[in-house]
């Protein structure tokens, strides 16, 4: 569940399709990923899951699967 | 206002065409990361029917892009310009080391820094004249002097506060130029909110989400206002609004309405009322109830704060909502799309959007009649850019539309209606006196407008002083009071043509004849200037279609004999007579008054 809604807010913030969202997807793969992009997903992804991450979590978010990984943790711990 | 999230707007934004849109042309100065608020700012733009272009000035560039030395920054077809200079990264000293600072060092830092802010501005009013929306110095949530600091004649808040004070007053003598109070957005929402510091250290963004979503509100209520996009008119439930309870059922002396709980959130509520309808905004009523049983509470109730002499109009029956809501746009000759409807049922509220989409709805929910004040305080629909003559009279005027409308169906025809007014009409030249009333008009005026050109004062401030160009207005006055400022006509001299730029008159004063005076006067004027034949322009808009065919009416020919050549250019030979002036009028003032006008 986490997954999909964390896919979607991706391809909504990156511009692409969601089929082609996945764990490995990072500014490596995804054009419009850039440290900009990577702030207004922090921001956006904090707003629908109402959590905050800490700056030291935010600067090592550097792919799908370390965010939904900080995520998962968060939302257990609320 | 806005309630949908950051993705589902990146999500709106990535789905939408907006290519046929207009264009809004928005250039960002500033020494902070702001970027996290362009979705915020095209997705206003969007609600607007704007397509945002946004040109974004490099980090830290503002006084050198203010200079021109990057290209493209700023242009003449600049809408708005953003100037986001925090004072942290302009004064780390005053900023944040405050309390190493003696006073000479303050006072050099100041002086520094007003110096920067005249260059800036001289320097951007050099490229653009577009609308500069300067956002001010943040006051320190802790002082660097902790609790001495407001103790002491030059505090850090105090320091900043004067250098503030600086900012408004030379913005004051920019034209089209504004300061935006981000300590009014930062007291909105706390300061835990408003400042991500998180961000701030990562990459100097030091403004969290939340604040620039408020902060793009903020700056959009401007805009809205410079695009002519303000409400007019402020459409009242009374039942559970303007009082707690049922009129009809709990009786005058039964309804909650005091200045003491629990009638007080209606009393204050009404007050913020007052506060619109002192800036001009009409008020008018739209209740299911009997009409006498309402007028009653209005006539003897004691802490009514409203009075009957500050409702326009009303309509108070048991019709639905919807058409009572539509009588009120033509009662008071005005669109649907300014109105605003108000209303504490959900079912009134919802009926009301879907069966007119052009009006806006204010839903006042049962439960929070405590945030009542603040539901109208917030919603920033009904904002001016300035708050004219005309605006603190316009109760009076649509009062005395009223009786006018009376006056109307007594008259045997419409001449004579006409000439029992004993009208008074006056043409002249703009000044710098009525100048920001001309703007403000070219800004609103919708229906009676040929072209709709919108112009800043700035623009008309430049027409006034070009050699190629006349500005014009049109005040009228009757028996029953001042109606103002109510039209504009400007004139632009090409080669041997005059070109009617601009010609609208105001909604309160249609039907009386007064575009014929108008004209007449255009015509005569470009007649002295040595023209020898005037063009008519008319653009077509969703609002305009009453004076479609102005122009021919006024004996204009269409400029061409094929439609799509004419493209709603017309044209009027001056070697033909000019018609007299109407004979209904008591008096009308000439542009020149001498003889040789004549």
């Amino acid at each position: 569940m986490i997954r999909e809604r964390v896919f979607k807010i991706i391809s909504q913030l990156m511009n692409v399709p969601l089929e082609e969202v996945n764990e490995d997807s990072s500014p490596e793969n995804l054009e419009r990923w850039d440290s900009l992009h990577h702030m207004n997903l922090i921001l956006a992804l904090e707003e629908e899951f109402k959590i905050r991450f800490t700056d030291e979590e935010i600067v090592q978010m550097e792919n799908a699967s370390i965010i939904l990984e900080a995520l998962q943790n968060k939302c257990a711990n609320a | 206002m806005l309630d949908v999230t950051y993705a589902e707007i990146q999500d709106i934004l990535n789905n939408s065409k907006v290519d046929h849109l207009p264009r809004l042309n928005i250039s960002i100065l500033r020494n902070v990361m702001v970027e996290s608020m362009l979705p915020y700012v095209k997705f206003l733009a969007y609600k607007m029917g704007f397509a945002a272009e946004i040109q974004m000035g490099d980090y830290d560039n503002i006084v050198q892009e203010s200079l021109g030395i990057r290209e493209g920054i700023l242009k003449k077809e600049t809408d708005c310009v953003f100037i986001f200079m925090k004072l942290d990264n302009l004064s780390w000293g005053l900023a944040r080391k405050f309390s190493a600072l003696g006073a000479q060092d303050v006072q050099n830092e100041v002086k520094r820094i007003q110096d920067t802010i005249a260059d800036i501005l001289t320097g951007v009013r050099k490229q653009t004249d577009g609308m500069i929306l300067w956002h001010g110095f943040e006051l320190p949530l802790y002082p660097n002097l902790g609790i001495w600091d407001n103790q002491t004649q030059e505090g850090q808040a105090g320091v900043i506060t004067e250098l503030n004070n600086f900012l408004k007053k030379v913005l004051r003598k920019v034209p089209n130029a504004y300061y935006i109070d981000l300590n009014l957005c930062l007291a909105r929402m706390g300061g835990k909110t408003f400042y991500d510091e998180r961000y701030w250290h990562i990459g100097r963004a030091p403004y969290s989400r939340e604040a620039l979503r408020e902060i793009a509100s903020e700056d959009f209520k401007f805009i809205r206002s410079l695009k002519g996009q303000s409400k007019k008119c402020l459409v009242l439930d009374c039942d559970n609004v303007l009082w707690g309870g049922i009129i009809g059922e709990d009786g005058i002396s039964g309804i909650k309405l005091s200045k003491t709980y629990p009638g007080s959130p209606y009393y204050e509520f009404q007050q913020e009322v007052m506060n619109l309808y002192n800036r001009g905004i009409i008020i008018a009523l739209c209740s299911k109830n009997n009409d006498e049983d309402v007028r009653e509470v209005f006539r003897n109730h004691p802490d009514m704060v409203l009075k009957e002499e500050n409702i326009a109009t009303s309509e108070i029956n048991w019709e639905d909502k919807a058409t009572n809501v539509r009588k009120i746009a033509a009662n008071l000759n005005i669109g649907l799309d300014s109105l605003v409807f108000a209303d504490d049922s959900e079912f009134e509220v919802n009926l009301v959007r879907e069966a007119i989409p052009e009006v806006t709805v204010l839903h006042l929910p049962n439960d929070k009649t405590v945030e009542y004040r603040n539901i109208l305080a917030s919603c920033g629909l009904f904002e001016t850019l300035t708050v004219s003559m005309e605006d603190r009279e316009r109760g009076a005027m649509y009062k005395a539309e009223a009786q006018r409308k009376q006056l109307h169906c007594q008259a045997a025809d419409l001449e004579t209606y006409l000439k029992s007014l004993e009208m008074i009409a006056e043409v002249k030249f703009a000044d710098d006196f009525t100048l920001p009333r001309i703007a403000q008009l070219t800004q609103k005026t919708n229906q009676f407008n040929l072209t709709t050109r919108r112009y800043s004062e700035a623009d008309i401030k430049e027409y006034m002083e070009a050699e190629s160009a006349d500005v014009l207005s049109l005040q009228l006055k009757d028996k029953l009071g001042d109606s103002g400022l109510v039209g504009v006509c400007i004139l632009k001299y090409i080669e041997k043509e005059a070109v009617i730029d601009t010609f609208l008159l105001s909604c309160r004063v249609l039907g009386r004849g007064v575009e014929d005076v108008f004209v007449i006067q255009a015509l005569k004027l470009a007649k002295k200037r040595e023209s020898e034949a005037v063009i008519g322009e008319f653009y077509p808009t969703t609002k305009n279609a009453q004076v479609k065919d102005f122009f021919p009416k006024q004996g204009f020919k269409p400029s061409s004999t094929s439609p799509e050549e004419a493209e709603g250019r017309y044209l009027f030979l001056l070697n033909q007579p000019i018609r007299d002036e109407p004979s209904y009028f008591k008096e009308i003032r000439h542009l020149f008054m001498n003889k040789d006008y004549q």
